[in-house]
């Protein structure tokens, strides 16, 4: 009852003021060579903590095929700090992140041929960097990050580049 | 806010250190069992001559061709191979149960030849011939241990009998294997 109210709460805070994201993304280090371009989609949101800052939280789900049918799918959920670096709110800035793989799942075959989906979760660090601006009033965010997942004693790390769109029907004038 | 930053940019160089992939970890961890993958050794000098073998991800061996180094079991005896470009050597220990301990093995007109070398087989023939191996430790399908040995060369096969050279002529020095797998 309680994950279900929790649950409630983040959509309908996302539904009222949030971004909508696009990226392609890619998988680095050892063990991705395997693995084709990435994409993902994500919703963001978050509230100003001082003039040229944001609290944002985000969630979203990153793909990665491979050939035959396999690949790995993950569901991070971060929260973050969101620094312009002129302080006002618009422009260049900096975003260091923090989260949890919500859920992550590996589809391959192992060296015996046989087909073997192994599931997973983990912590989340990410940086990125962006720049905010505006269209016609429209916000729109051009970001890029580098993300690791750590679980199990091994890590998938990734380079995502991302746009993305303010929506909600709330504020139309917000940021993020 | 900079404190912040710099953290997480700490965990993410920590976690990029990290030499495999998640699934890479999860697969290792699976298949030995939760040890990690783990590298089988196996050395020794057959009359002064160096082999040495090493396998990676031993546990992982294919399956649709011969191991390179594992112990596997039969029945009532078990059997050490392994295999490399310069030699081969095996040993067989009669018992139903593995454990940690001292084998030796004498003379048997029925056994394999135990090792060959740029070509050459030796064998347990004469009856001065021995191979002697000592098992250390024997954790979670893993053994490691050293051995030690005198065999004959066989000059030529022949039908219906080979032609040996000197017996116990054909040393086995300096043998250790660490970690090699077992299986059943």
């Amino acid at each position: 009852m309680n994950k279900k109210l929790f649950a409630t709460s983040l959509l309908f805070f996302f539904i009222i003021q949030a971004n909508a994201q696009l990226g392609v993304m890619k998988l680095v280090g050892n063990g991705t060579k395997d693995y084709k371009m990435g994409f993902g989609a994500f919703i963001k949101t978050g509230f100003p903590v001082s003039e040229g800052s944001d609290a944002t939280v985000e969630i979203g789900v990153d793909i990665f095929p491979m050939d035959g049918g396999y690949g790995t799918a993950m569901c991070p959920l971060k929260a973050g700090y969101r620094y312009t670096l002129d302080g006002t709110g618009k422009g260049f800035y900096v975003e260091p992140q923090v989260g949890f793989n919500v859920y992550g799942i590996t589809s391959l075959q192992d060296k015996n041929g046989e087909d073997v989906d192994l599931k997973y979760h983990g912590v989340i660090f990410a940086a990125g960097t962006g720049y905010l601006f505006s269209i016609s009033n429209i916000s729109f965010d051009v970001n890029l990050r580098y993300e690791t997942v750590i679980a199990h004693g091994g890590s998938n790390n990734l380079v995502s580049l991302g746009i993305s769109k303010s929506f909600g029907f709330g504020r139309r004038d917000t940021n993020y | 806010m900079k404190f912040y930053f710099i953290a997480i940019m700490a965990m993410i160089l920590f976690s990029s250190c990290l030499k495999q992939s998640i699934p890479d970890a999860m697969l290792a961890s699976k298949n030995s069992g939760g040890k990690g993958s783990i590298t089988a050794t196996l050395s020794y000098k057959i009359n002064g001559n160096p082999v040495n073998i090493s396998v990676a991800d031993a546990d992982n061996q294919s399956l649709y061709s011969y191991y390179t180094l594992d112990c596997s079991k039969n029945t009532g005896y078990y059997n050490i191979e392994g295999i490399s470009n310069s030699g081969e050597i095996t040993f067989t220990f009669y018992t139903d149960s593995l454990t940690v301990g001292t084998y030796r093995r004498a003379i048997s007109y029925y056994d394999p030849f135990v090792t060959s070398y740029n070509g050459e087989n030796e064998y347990l023939y004469a009856p001065s011939d021995s191979i002697t191996v000592n098992i250390t430790s024997y954790d979670k399908g893993h053994i490691s241990g050293n051995f030690s040995g005198a065999l004959t060369p066989m000059i030529a096969a022949g039908n219906p009998y080979n032609t040996y050279g000197t017996p116990s002529s054909v040393l086995i020095t300096n043998g250790s294997f660490k970690n090699v797998p077992v299986f059943y």
